[in-house]
């Protein structure tokens, strides 16, 4: 945290090093009424709430499945699209939140955590139709396939 | 008059025209989706369907050039059995989304010759 305290009429007298705080990670700045306020790049701001919102979520999922009872949609309410996955694949969600969220605080960047989220909501609209689901998780039988031969012709 | 080598009739050739190597890897589909990959070409176009095949058929593993891929998590992604890969997710364009395996030493029999195949698991023509 800076020692810097910006005051109000620094906005007009010290703008261009109230900024140059706020570019380097947080300017301080303290209101008539003595409201402290801080002002940092947009890249932080979407950091923190990101990692807020997702340890939010992980704490809620561990309390969830503690109960030992399949959660139901309204248990996991914005959530629900989880509700495809069975018990060992909710953990296995539960281990690969837990590290993207490490990586993102470590590495200031929430790409990680964006690329997880990303391909786990991906595998759960592929298993919401039961034909897919049957396939994608069934035994794999050389009989079940045929030659796709490349296409010539539309 | 001279005869023009123009027919506004014949389909323009294939961007970069057939590929010059041999596919590496036999392609197989899911007889529960060859019909919707029957549908491929006539709905994300010849050249995307083609640039599809051509990618599975030669490199399946590393990155598609034109189409963005993931690999899915849980059961879905976990490999058919041993040297199988993990399922990919192929979405071409939006327009379609295809989940396939390869297998480098791939036998269907005890006694049949080990061979390097592609299997397309899922297709689907739905937006997310």
């Amino acid at each position: 945290m800076t020692d810097t305290i910006f005051q109000a009429s620094d906005l007009a007298n010290k703008r261009t090093e109230l900024l140059s705080a706020a570019r380097s990670g947080l300017a301080r700045l303290r209101d008539k009424d003595g409201t402290s306020l801080v002002m940092l790049p947009e890249s932080k701001l979407r950091l923190l709430e990101v990692l807020s919102e997702w340890s939010r979520a992980l704490l809620r999922l561990e309390a969830l499945i503690s109960r030992d009872v399949t959660p139901s949609i309204s248990d996991l309410g914005e959530l629900a699209w989880l509700r495809v996955f069975g018990a060992e694949d909710l953990q296995e969600f539960m281990s690969d939140l837990q590290a993207s969220l490490v990586a993102a605080h470590a590495d200031g960047d929430v790409a990680t955590l964006d690329e997880c989220l990303h391909a786990w909501r991906t595998t759960a609209r592929q298993l919401e139709d039961p034909l897919r689901r049957s396939v994608l998780l069934g035994r794999h039988e050389p009989a079940d396939f045929v030659e796709a031969s490349r296409p010539e012709h539309e | 008059m001279s005869e023009s080598a123009y027919d506004p009739l014949q389909p323009a050739k294939r961007p970069g025209g057939k590929p010059d190597e041999q596919p590496k890897y036999r392609v197989l589909v899911h007889k529960r989706f060859r019909r919707l990959y029957e549908e491929l070409a006539p709905r994300t176009g010849l050249q995307q369907a083609q640039q599809f095949w051509d990618h599975v058929a030669h490199d399946p593993g590393s990155p598609a050039p034109v189409a963005s891929t993931c690999i899915l998590k849980g059961t879905a992604g976990r490999p058919k059995g041993p040297g199988w890969s993990r399922t990919v997710h192929y979405e071409v364009t939006g327009a379609a989304r295809i989940d396939y395996q390869f297998c480098d030493e791939y036998q269907t029999s005890t006694d049949g010759d080990l061979h390097p195949v592609v299997a397309i698991l899922t297709i689907n023509y739905s937006s997310h």
